[in-house]
């Protein structure tokens, strides 16, 4: 007999344990900050966490990657910093508010006595006092727009408790959310895996972090980061441009007016536009960055064939692999074939990968295996087994071609009497923002209710209680 | 457009136009279901029905079954029972319950709904409170006093306050001890004086480098043993249930060293090689495929056995040298398979299939088995004894019963098993038999029997009857008969001698010529010997009997009192085979004739002499 669907009346909330009270969910990266409503399965608000500063007078911020386009006196800044700590206290809750707020709440009609229609035409003279009153109305709608959703924010498995009370305090002070929580990354992309207990592999932005999860809990012993991720490897780039013959010279697509293509190797023929005002080297910086994630997206690859790339014969063997043709903005286009795989080796073997300067080297203990080794020998050895049957890889530089298979034939290589199985999300969405949607499982549970810290509790025992309950 | 049309059209002819109003008649029913287009195309077809008219009334199924107005939903305020603070409310939006439905115009059912619904689970001020707070479980950690610790729990390797530190993780982390090891961050409070001048500085300290040493077996070890001593603590160890004392057990038995071994060797396990992995995954293969193959060879044994496990043959093998005997030893032979694959070998089970032959030695009465009263494939009564004698003459000129193995005596003990010349229809007691022993007398030998039994200090029913003490009992009731029996004829013969006696002396006293006396004495034994009637009788009977009879005599006083009071298993055993010899002439009628008795007595006696 055919079962019917279930009206959603008769739902079983006590199986799907789903129970969601419009929470919000935001989840801040060196990279990408996302913020969006519990239960759902992709963050609604997905901002670069780089801001537009203008320095002009006055001082003003743009947020949006819409609006981060060439303008004078005009420099791009990251409110947080390579750690995935937000540094820069002034900006993170604009940037969040703007989130959450401007882009997660719908429009709501000032109120008729605000609105400036029904003002009195003889107090329009006293402009100054007017402004003064309309900011404080503002901020006091914010305050009335988050009353309603307690909000779920994500961080760092090593952010500092300083940062966390600092959270806090915006959270319940600023914004006035009837409740919050923090919850770590790596914890949240292993409920997005649907595992309680996992070994998380978050090869993000900005850095990789190698994390043991046992049963919803990050063990702090096991917790693993080094800066290899989406930046280093835009640097081995950069080095392997440097370093080609001919030389590659980035043009970010913003300096190019027109181009006319033209043949491999060939000379470019493109006209630079040109700005009657000083572009800031963090604008183009910025920009370039877009370039070299294209190029990551569409050419590196981690070589998944067994052994590594500079075992013997598999260095010749990558040469006669198809290559891959990538056209710069400005027309300059080259076929791409075993650098492609060299690219991405120093992930996984530090002395393989192209030369880089002093301060981004990595070191023998920070590649991809040795992060793994050191978290397991981190924790409990009954644990072990266990985790490396629950290996959850996660982050979107983890979505380069080959990067799974590589690190299951690493993790053979490594514990070869060991049952291992990597869980992966094949949806792009899903591997990019894992932290998120484990956010967003996290924040509709019924049962999460209990855990949240109630602005009572808060005002009880002030920002310090977010160490005591978020362990 | 009607179907005489198309007729025209096709040039059809009108032959069958005559039967068309009856037709139409049988087609009203179904055309009621048609409607509009379809109705069309079906009457196209006139007579001949088509058929290939899709039986599809719509294309696309209707998204909403009903067309009652969409249900009403409400952001509805709860809060969760299961957290420590009752002043979070949080929202969610819940259907409202219809709880009038149909009933008057919707804005009235809305107002109703409005004011009747209510939560499901409402707290104390009417709130509804989560579904999901009933999950919330939490683990107790052993609590102590001050005066408990000092007593029970005092340890050299831990103060206090870091047993209060472990047991307060144990708590946070619902005893998951990975976690709790992980976060195990003991820093002993600092206790110089300045730390308690400035009281920030005083947890500025250096943490012990022990402290951070301890293992997990180092915590669980002592958790365990404050666990442990507290329950003990509650409820003393005998006091406690089964499982109480099964986890207490655990617990003060935990033995750290034993698990740090275990761990090394997981940890060896876990640094294995691929090629010992691999050599440990082929052993165990090997393993598996060597149990496999035992497995498959045990069981070609086992069948081979009991393809060898043939009927013995009990008797000589000549009756089969004939071709009806071979005949016969068939019938024999698949008759005992049959019953070989039969749990329940009922013997109307095996008749359809056999022919009557083969069944005889299974419901041969001579052999039949009887494993207790109440056995169930016994036959009803009144075919049974036809049938049974019947097949009696067969068995005994044909059939050597010889389908089942033979029990050895020790066996059939064992098992209870009994052989019967006869059994009457149904269950019956064992004491049966004894009462109609008793029953069958006149009420005066009862009372005489029961005088005996009295004497030897046996009461006169059984109090225990097992199939042994039946037949002792009825052993001795045979003995006790028989010595009713001769004490009788002795009285008898008692008497008689006193008046021969009185006779003969009467008889001296008026003539006394010895040698006639002789040929009178004579005379008389043969006249006695007639009036007994006994032909086995000894021709000096007079002299025998007397000493037959004082023997006898003796026989009775001396046994009956030894048997009671089982002197010897031997006694008793010789006492019962005098029993079942006599055992037909007791239970018979009271007027037997003496000279059974004498001879009994006599072998009796013969049998005492031997000994």
């Amino acid at each position: 007999m055919a079962q019917q669907p279930l009206s959603s009346a008769a739902q079983p909330t006590d199986i799907y344990g789903g129970d969601e009270v419009s929470a919000l969910v935001l989840d801040p990266g060196y990279c990408n900050t996302r913020a969006g409503w519990a239960g759902e399965d992709v963050p609604k608000s997905i901002l670069p966490s780089f801001y537009g500063h203008s320095t002009a007078t006055p001082a003003q911020n743009f947020f949006g990657d819409e609006r981060l386009i060439p303008r004078a006196d005009f420099e791009i800044r990251n409110y947080m910093n390579k750690d995935s700590v937000v540094e820069d206290w002034d900006v993170a809750p604009k940037i969040w508010e703007h989130m959450l707020i401007n882009r997660l709440q719908p429009d709501k009609q000032t109120a008729p006595s605000k609105n400036g229609l029904n003002d009195d035409p003889k107090e329009k003279t006293q402009d100054g006092e007017g402004d003064v009153a309309m900011e404080e109305t503002e901020n006091q709608e914010i305050e009335k727009l988050l009353q309603e959703n307690p909000l779920l924010v994500t961080e760092a498995p090593w952010n500092t408790p300083k940062a966390r009370e600092k959270t806090t305090e915006v959270i319940m002070e600023t914004w006035g959310c009837p409740a919050f929580w923090l919850s770590r990354t790596p914890v949240l992309s292993a409920f997005a895996a649907g595992k309680a207990t996992a070994l998380v592999i978050d090869v993000g932005g900005a850095n990789t972090s190698v994390a043991a999860i046992h049963d919803g809990m990050v063990l702090k012993r096991s917790i693993q980061k080094s800066p290899i991720g989406g930046l280093w490897l835009s640097s081995q780039i950069r080095s392997l441009w440097e370093t080609s013959e001919p030389k590659v010279t980035l043009t970010p697509t913003y300096m190019v007016e027109n181009k006319t293509p033209v043949d491999a190797l060939a000379p470019v023929q493109a006209r630079l536009r040109q700005f009657p005002y000083q572009i800031h080297s963090s604008f183009r910086a910025y920009e370039e960055e877009r370039v070299l994630t294209e190029f990551k997206e569409s050419v590196v690859e981690v070589w998944n064939k067994p052994g590594r790339l500079n075992s013997p014969g598999n260095e010749d063997f990558a040469k006669t692999l198809p290559g891959r043709v990538f056209e710069m903005p400005d027309g300059w286009n080259q076929m791409w074939r075993e650098q492609r795989f060299k690219l991405t080796e120093g992930l996984f073997d530090e002395t393989a990968g192209y030369p880089l300067p002093e301060e981004e080297r990595v070191g023998k203990n920070q590649t991809i295996p040795a992060l793994i080794r050191a978290a397991l020998e981190a924790v409990d050895v009954d644990l072990r087994g266990n985790l490396l049957a629950n290996v959850v890889v996660t982050g979107s530089t983890t979505l380069i071609n080959g990067f799974n298979d590589r690190l299951q034939n690493e993790l053979a290589a490594m514990y070869p009497g060991m049952k291992i199985k990597i869980h992966a999300a094949g949806l792009t969405s899903e591997r990019r923002f894992g932290a998120w949607i484990g956010g967003s499982i996290l924040a509709s549970l019924g049962t999460f209710h209990q855990m949240w810290i109630s602005r009572k509790e808060y005002e009880e025992n002030g920002p310090g209680i977010v160490e005591k309950r978020c362990k | 457009m009607s179907s005489s049309d198309v007729r025209d059209v096709l040039n059809l002819s009108e032959g069958a136009s005559g039967t068309r109003p009856n037709k139409k008649q049988r087609l009203a029913a179904p055309r009621p279901n048609l409607k509009g287009l379809a109705r069309e195309v079906h009457n196209l077809g006139g007579d001949n029905p088509i058929a290939i008219v899709p039986e599809v009334t719509q294309f696309k199924k209707r998204r909403f079954a009903n067309r009652k107005p969409a249900s009403r939903w409400e952001m509805r305020s709860f809060r969760n029972t299961a957290r420590n603070d009752s002043t979070l409310i949080l929202k969610h939006w819940r259907r409202i319950e219809e709880k009038q439905e149909n009933q008057g115009s919707p804005a009235e059912e809305l107002k109703q709904e409005n004011g009747t619904q209510e939560g499901q689970a409402p707290t104390q001020d009417g709130m509804e409170d989560s579904t999901f707070a009933k999950f919330n479980a939490q683990v107790s950690v052993p609590q102590y006093s001050d005066d408990q610790y000092a007593q029970t729990l005092a340890s050299d390797t831990w103060t206090k306050d870091e047993t209060d530190y472990l047991l307060d993780l144990a708590k946070a982390f619902d005893l998951r001890w990975p976690l709790i090891w992980d976060r195990y961050e003991w820093t002993p409070p600092a206790t110089n004086g300045e730390a308690n001048e400035n009281g920030d500085e005083s947890k500025a300290i250096v943490p012990l480098p022990d402290t951070q040493a301890r293992t997990m077996e180092d915590l669980k070890s002592r958790y365990y043993e404050v666990a442990a001593k507290m329950m003990a603590v509650q409820k003393p160890v005998q006091y406690m249930t089964q499982p109480e004392f099964a986890l207490h057990e655990l617990m003060a038995h935990f033995n750290p060293e034993q698990e740090k071994m275990r761990k090394n060797f997981a940890l060896n396990a876990f640094t294995r090689s691929r090629e010992e992995s691999r050599e440990e995954e082929s052993l165990l293969l090997e393993i598996k495929r060597i149990l496999a193959r035992s497995e498959r060879f045990n069981e070609e044994r086992r069948e081979l056995y009991s393809r060898l496990d043939y009927p013995h043959a009990e008797t000589d093998i000549s009756s089969f040298k004939s071709s009806a005997g071979l005949q016969t030893l068939l019938g024999t032979l698949m008759n005992a398979t049959s019953k070989k694959r039969k749990t329940l070998p009922g013997p109307e089970g095996a008749s359809p299939s056999n022919p009557a032959p083969p069944q005889a030695p299974v419901q041969d009465p001579g052999r039949r088995e009887s494993s207790g009263p109440s056995t169930g494939n016994r036959e009803p009564p009144a075919t049974g004894t036809p049938t049974a004698a019947n097949k009696k003459g067969q068995s005994q000129t044909q059939q050597p019963p010889a389908e089942r193995p033979k029990l050895t005596e020790k066996e059939e003990a064992i098992y209870g098993v009994s052989h019967h010349d006869r059994l009457g229809s149904g269950p019956t007691f064992r004491t049966e038999k004894i009462n109609k022993l008793f029953s069958h007398k006149s009420n005066q030998q009862q009372l005489r029997i029961n005088n005996t039994l009295n004497e030897l200090d046996v009461p006169s029913k059984l109090v225990m009857p097992t199939s042994a003490t039946t037949l002792q009992y009825e052993q001795l009731l045979g003995a006790v008969n028989s010595l009713l029996e001769a004490r009788k004829v002795s009285d008898k013969l008692d008497g008689e001698i006193k008046i021969e006696l009185a006779k003969k002396a009467e008889r001296e006293k008026t003539n006394a010529p010895p040698d006639s006396e002789n040929s009178k004495a004579q005379e008389d034994s043969s006249k006695e010997n007639t009036e007994k009637g006994a032909a086995t009788a000894a021709p000096d009977a007079e002299a025998t009997s007397k000493l037959d009879l004082t023997d006898l005599d003796d026989v009775e006083e001396g046994d009956a009192p030894k048997n009671t009071k089982a002197a010897g298993a031997q006694k008793e055993e010789e006492i019962g085979v005098e029993g079942k010899a006599l055992r037909p002439g007791s239970s018979g009628a009271s007027n037997k004739r003496s000279a059974s008795v004498l001879s009994t007595a006599s072998d009796k006696s013969s049998k005492r002499q031997k000994k």
